[in-house]
């Protein structure tokens, strides 16, 4: 006998990273159907930020995803310049580009720690948790604060570097790079991670494409794309980095593609530190944008951040639509976890690095 | 396309020295750890060192302010405000107010203040019992020992200089933008030369009606004006607009 049921996960379950419900239609163990719920975290940011100035909504858009606020506060600026036409100093670009990938080392870290609590493994949570630190640091020293950095302005950044920021610049990644072998040798030598990990979620290449699926979610399903490298911004076309792309589609891919980013980001903090040049790092911006739509999109930790900017000429945006790489991520989740276990819904789920902020907005 | 570091981790249990690796790690870590000092501190006796810019709350120095009110207007939360205090020293003035329940810690107050008072503060302890004991009124927000990192300095650079090629003159809206007069709309009202904080504005005679009375218009001392835009949303007819240099 067989008996079919609705069992809801969420929105207070260790699995689920945040306040989101995922629905699940299990067949005895097996998973028939799927449904996420989201808008338990909505805020009405979006309405918002109508009512402030354009530099007031800087600070907001860090309060996006608290782990990736200095990509999310920059993709704000980027869309604004976009609109006031404004050339930014190339040292601010500079600089801006190596904030975003301190972000993006921490907040990849920061998946680790809760991937590894997912699959149990403490040992893991606590060793990432560790190696953030050193890079909170890094932004404490940048921009004043650890999570909220608030850092990019309009038309530039906010200061410039500190005295010896340089120099604990390279010596936080080139730690990290010897350190983050001791985490990978947990997750890769234990036999029980890779069982869980590998061949479940599978989702093959052309899916991954139709399904919308961005960031390192896609490129572990085989889609070769980064805005990085195929739509580059501020100075990202001077580096020299690997997009790293897994052909194997599933929960193991994606985590391989995680880590190999953190690697490949050392690697353009070591570049834009190296060619660094000297002079202003921000210029005066009017305060009106004139009117019209302007749009900008970067590549956030987590997939393709894009952000649409309605201005009508005031110093106040007329309409500002977010588009969340989780909000589009997380619908596909019923293809994710289909004719997968119950136990292995916190592998593949975990995998898309959840972030409710800006999926609910 | 293959992955440039992963695939340098030997796939084979014996080349990663199978059960000797871990071990080798544990015993490496617990020397380490006996040798080293300690990584943690106690926290209430002991506290972690904190950059200068770091963004607590923010903190007042009471004779520098003039009481302009730009940072009640650039809060994003609007968790300032101007209240009228009578003090000893400096008799009635109106000085900042702000409620910690709101504040975000973004810094901007301290980054648009044109005269370095509001700073950003390395406190960060604000834990209190009630919602009231969090409004922060303009006395307890003082902040004695300012070091130089935590008044931020906004260093703009004009467009219009960097492509001259003028790179070493940075300078903020408050030294630049100035309030600009449409003569025919302004009434003589003489609220803007009531309302500045820093008594730029004179009202100076420029000519007569057909009544024999003096029209009166507003001069601007620019040197004294710190764009605090005070005059410009006093003003009943809207006769000052913001005349912005890039």
């Amino acid at each position: 006998m067989t008996s079919k049921m609705w069992v809801t996960m969420g929105p207070q379950h260790p699995f689920s990273h945040g306040l989101w419900t995922l629905k699940v239609r299990v067949d005895g163990e097996v998973i028939t159907d799927a449904t996420p719920i989201i808008g338990y975290l909505h805020r009405g940011w979006e309405k918002e930020c109508e009512h402030r100035t354009y530099p007031q909504i800087i600070p907001m858009a860090d309060r996006l995803c608290y782990s990736a606020s200095m990509t999310w506060s920059h993709l704000y600026v980027m869309a604004v310049e976009e609109g006031l036409d404004l050339e930014v100093p190339e040292r601010a670009q500079y600089l801006r580009v190596v904030a975003d990938e301190i972000c993006r080392i921490q907040s990849h870290l920061m998946w680790l720690a809760a991937m590894g609590t997912d699959l149990g493994n403490l040992t893991v949570f606590l060793w990432s948790l560790r190696e953030r630190e050193i890079f909170l640091d890094l932004f404490v020293k940048l921009c004043g604060q650890r999570l909220t950095t608030n850092y990019p302005r309009i038309g530039g950044v906010r200061n410039d570097m500190p005295y010896l920021f340089e120099r604990d610049c390279m010596r936080a990644v080139e730690r990290f790079e010897k350190k983050l072998w001791d985490i990978i040798a947990l997750m890769d030598d234990s036999a029980i991670f890779l069982s869980r990990m590998q061949g479940v979620g599978h989702v093959t290449r052309k899916e991954a494409a139709n399904l919308g699926l961005t960031g390192p979610t896609m490129r572990g399903c085989g889609v070769d794309f980064d805005v990085r490298r195929d739509d580059p911004y501020e100075v990202y076309d001077l580096f020299d980095f690997e997009v790293p792309v897994s052909q194997d589609g599933d929960a193991y891919g994606r985590y391989a593609v995680r880590i190999e980013e953190m690697f490949q980001s050392c690697e353009i903090i070591r570049q834009a530190m190296a060619g660094m040049p000297d002079g202003p790092v921000r210029v005066k911006a009017p305060r009106n944008v004139p009117a019209g739509k302007h749009f900008a999109r970067l590549e956030d930790p987590r997939g393709e951040g894009l952000m649409y900017l309605i201005s009508d000429g005031t110093d106040r945006p007329y309409r500002l639509k977010v588009r969340s790489p989780i909000f589009v991520n997380v619908s596909a989740s019923k293809r994710l976890v289909l004719g997968a276990r119950m136990a292995d819904v916190p592998a593949v789920m975990g995998t898309i690095d959840m972030c409710l902020g800006e999926t609910d907005r | 396309m293959a992955l440039k570091y992963l695939d340098k981790y030997p796939k084979n249990v014996a080349l990663r020295g199978w059960i000797l690796k871990p071990f080798f790690t544990t015993f490496k870590n617990l020397v380490k750890t006996t040798i080293r000092r300690p990584v943690t501190i106690l926290y209430p006796y002991e506290k972690e060192w904190i950059p200068d810019n770091y963004r607590g709350r923010p903190g007042l120095v009471f004779e520098k302010c003039i009481g302009c009110g730009i940072c009640a207007r650039i809060c994003p939360t609007t968790c300032i405000e101007l209240v009228d205090i009578e003090d000893e020293k400096m008799g009635a003035v109106k000085r900042p107010q702000v409620n910690l329940g709101r504040c975000m810690m973004c810094g901007y107050c301290a980054e648009y203040c044109p005269v370095d008072a509001m700073t950003v503060t390395p406190d960060y302890e604000l834990a209190a019992f009630t919602r009231e004991e969090l409004i922060y009124d303009p006395y307890r927000l003082k902040w004695e020992n300012t070091t130089k990192g935590m008044e931020v300095k906004m260093e703009e650079h004009l467009i219009s200089n960097l492509e001259k090629g003028i790179l070493d003159q940075p300078s903020a809206f408050y030294e630049l933008d100035r309030p600009k007069l449409i003569g025919e709309k302004c009434i003589s009202c003489n609220r803007c030369a009531k309302t500045c904080p820093v008594d730029a504005i004179e009202m100076v005679v420029v000519g007569e009606n057909e009544k024999g009375k003096p029209i009166k218009h507003p001069k601007i001392d620019e040197s004294k004006c710190v764009f605090c835009e005070q005059c410009i949303i006093i003003c009943p007819k809207d006769a000052l607009e913001i005349n912005e240099v890039l």
